[in-house]
């Protein structure tokens, strides 16, 4: 990954509890213009950039998660509080801006304070002031500078308004201080409790000089309701349009309906919506490949660059709807305040099986795609829990087994029948999530075995105040997250259908065919139809043919779903491949369809697709865990190669002994 | 003794103390459970778990497990 930073230059650090309004800020100040790079040494992921340069500010800009205390909690915290005190990189900063949300300063002056304790330059960057105004209080910058000890400028997160001061305060520290660091001091966690209780004290009386009622007569009910309160804390509250809502959606009944219907919308947007982007995509694609072969020619680079390559980007890309969709419609209901209510009402149930409500939104994720999926588990602080999360994940439905289920419902049920067709859909999605349920259960049972973690599993998160969602910060999160699945899928998908191709394709560079009385494109196909029977790949094929014999299948599927190693969608394109089948795309599935009812087991007059391989199949692909990216994601992820082996080992080879259960058990029931 | 966890929906009161051997101690006390703060129970997951306080002008969700450690007055 390359960085965009020089390192000898100022660093100024932003910091802030999560919904602080921090991202909202770094924007202000970025422009659109960052780069998201790892921390060093892991996988925690920060953005980086240089100021918008209407500022006059000649340094680096760094983003990082939101924590709420400079003592960590988990090791993602800890990363992010260690290169605070010491970037591996660009070493301490030279000002630390703290984003603290006004109607929550009781909170977050809590990191101010630890911040100021260990002796870095501060900036509080005060946020939300409109949210704290309609609750009927202001709060005074000057006073909360004089009484804090360090600089304080007010932010409005809609306009903008006051980037421009905080602009100018940090041009005046960094001329000020002449670019010296401070001597930094680490907080030391045994001692600390006792010192966060000391701080809130300080704090909240802080808080009681700086905040003030506004004095206005439609605030007098506020003030009475002020003499009744219980302790010495005002705006004690929620904003009462919050509370509201939440006697709607976080009702015993009503929320778990909502609930399900925004995760049930959100599930079947992800189809549907994406579905005509992704046909476009592949017709787009289809007809480059077309255009690329018939231009080349029919030669081997000529294949290479339409069926290796261009394909293969296609099917990268045929995904970029459903992830965008995805990431729209969780960035706005994070950004509403409805995701954190999500997390909290499934949080009993996936603790029973080892996971954590925060587990809900990465597995969420995982039926558009499993590899942003397990970028998302980041949010689980938990390690075993998140280890788990990016365990279970791909079991969830990938659009991936899309086209591979829709083909082998096909073959099940020859007549276009819509009604059965969505019913056995719906079957293998019901199926597909009890099952990772089940699996996710008995994985935390061995989890001693297979995680490796233990740790203490807790479930603290705030419930933020409704808002409504920020059109810029969602589109940039968006766009974020769908560069990060092009950068992790896109090159391992490529560069192994090359592989699988050359394996397709060599050594019979040029087989011999008769070609008397042969249309043009029958030779063409002759000539596939020869080469794939004597490829690279047919011989491996014939090596796991006794593997493949016990659940009714031959080589020919057996390379197939070899292929689908690579990506799962590759297997119908295999399968094409090796059945020579070829003809407009229009037509493709039903030649597919057509060679799949025709085809018989080598040597015989049996039919090599019957119901019982075909149902096999369909359970093989809910299982299996055939996708090289999301095992180099989980890799990357947990940190070692421990938990992509098992999955490979534990769900390739559940998904195989339940094919052959299938397989073998319909037949003994006489359906073959 | 009255924790947490026991409060009514909409009852109001005030932490006295937190039970330093929870092993989620000092993050309840990080985000702002601390001796003397007001709490609220304003709602719960319909297992009755997790829990929502209203503290500091904000909602916090916590497991009940978590909420048997603050002790109230």
């Amino acid at each position: 990954m390359k960085e965009i930073l020089t390192e000898n230059k100022n660093l100024i650090t932003l910091v802030g509890p999560p919904n602080s309004g921090k991202t909202t800020l770094f924007n202000f100040l970025s422009g659109k213009n960052f780069k998201t790079v790892n921390y060093p040494g892991s996988t925690i992921e920060y953005n980086s950039t240089e100021f918008l340069s209407k500022f006059e500010i000649d340094a680096n800009l760094l983003d990082s998660p939101g924590i709420i205390s400079l003592i960590p909690n988990s090791p993602d915290e800890e990363i992010t509080v260690n290169s605070l005190y010491e970037h591996p990189k660009f070493g301490v900063p030279n000002i630390v801006i703290v984003t603290v949300d006004s109607s929550q300063v009781s909170r977050h002056l809590l990191l101010v304070k630890q911040l100021l304790e260990s002796n870095f330059n501060v900036i509080i960057a005060l946020t939300m002031t409109d949210i704290l105004h309609k609750k009927g209080f202001t709060i005074s910058p000057t006073k909360l500078e004089e009484k804090i000890g360090c600089k304080v400028v007010k932010i409005d997160g809609r306009t903008g308004k006051g980037v421009e001061n905080l602009a100018v305060t940090i041009r005046q520290i960094l001329s000020i201080s002449d670019n010296t660091k401070n001597n930094l001091t680490k907080l030391i966690p045994s001692a600390h409790a006792e010192r966060i209780i000391r701080f809130y004290k300080e704090i909240e009386q802080i808080e009681n000089e700086v905040v003030s009622e506004i004095a206005a007569e439609k605030n007098l009910k506020n003030a009475n309701e002020q003499l009744n309160k219980l302790s010495q804390n005002f705006i004690n509250k929620p904003d009462s349009f919050t509370l509201k809502l939440d006697r709607i959606l976080l009702h015993k009944f009503w929320g778990i309906i909502f609930f399900l219907l925004i995760t049930g919308t959100i599930f079947t947007s992800i189809f549907w919506l994406a579905l005509p982007l992704m046909e476009l995509i592949d017709e787009f694609f289809a007809v480059m490949a077309n255009t690329a072969s018939n231009y080349l020619g029919n030669n081997w680079y000529g294949d290479l660059i339409a069926d290796g390559i261009i394909s293969s980007v296609g099917a990268v890309i045929i995904f970029v709807p459903q992830i965008v969709i995805l990431f729209i419609i969780l960035g706005f209901l994070e950004d509403t305040g409805y995701l954190a209510r999500g997390a909290m009402l499934i949080d009993k149930p996936l603790s029973k099986i080892g996971l954590n409500g925060r587990s809900f939104v990465p597995m969420l994720s995982g039926f558009a795609c499993a590899i942003p999926a397990m970028l998302a588990a980041r949010t689980i602080s938990n390690r075993k829990e998140r280890l788990l999360t990016i365990f279970i994940i791909p079991l969830m439905s990938c659009s991936a087994r899309l086209p591979v289920y829709a083909l082998l419902i096909a073959f099940l049920i020859p007549k276009e029948n819509f009604l059965i067709g969505g019913f056995i859909f719906s079957f293998i999605y019901l199926f597909s999530i009890i099952s990772s349920v089940v699996i996710a259960g008995i994985i935390n049972k061995f989890s001693r075995t297979i995680i490796r973690e233990e740790d203490n599993s807790s479930f603290i998160l705030e419930l933020p105040s409704y808002k409504i969602p920020k059109l810029k910060s969602v589109v940039l999160n968006t766009l974020s997250s769908t560069r990060q699945y092009l950068k992790e899928a896109g090159p391992v998908i490529i560069v192994f259908s090359i592989v699988l191709w050359v394996l397709t394709y060599f050594p019979n560079t040029n087989p011999q065919i008769d070609t008397n009385n042969l249309t043009e494109t029958e030779i063409v196909d002759a000539i596939q139809m020869e080469r794939i029977s004597t490829s690279y790949a047919a011989q491996i094929g014939k090596i796991i043919e006794p593997v493949m014999i016990p659940i009714g299948m031959d080589w020919r599927i057996g390379v197939s779903l070899i292929s689908a190693f690579v990506a799962r969608e590759v297997f119908v394109s295999s399968l094409a491949l090796i059945f020579r089948v070829s003809g407009d795309e229009e037509t493709l599935r039903d030649s597919i369809l057509n060679a799949m009812r025709h085809a018989k087991i080598n040597g015989t007059d049996k039919n090599l697709f019957t119901p019982s391989t075909a149902l096999g199949l369909i359970i093989f692909f809910v299982f299996a865990m055939q996708c090289l990216s999301t095992i180099a994601v989980a890799k990357k992820e947990s940190g070692h190669w421990r938990i992509p082996l098992f999955q490979i080992l534990i769900f390739s080879g559940f998904a195989y002994f339940a094919t052959f259960i299938t397989v073998n058990g319909l037949r003994l029931f006489g359906i073959d | 003794m009255k924790t947490a966890a026991k409060l009514k929906f909409g009852e109001k009161a005030i932490i006295n103390y937190i039970d330093e051997n929870h092993p989620s101690f000092r993050r309840i006390i990080e985000i702002g459970f601390t001796p003397g703060q007001e709490i609220e129970l304003l709602s719960s997951s319909i297992f009755n778990d997790p829990l929502a306080f209203s503290l500091r002008g904000t909602m916090i969700a916590i497991r009940k497990h978590e909420a048997e450690s603050i002790i109230l007055s």
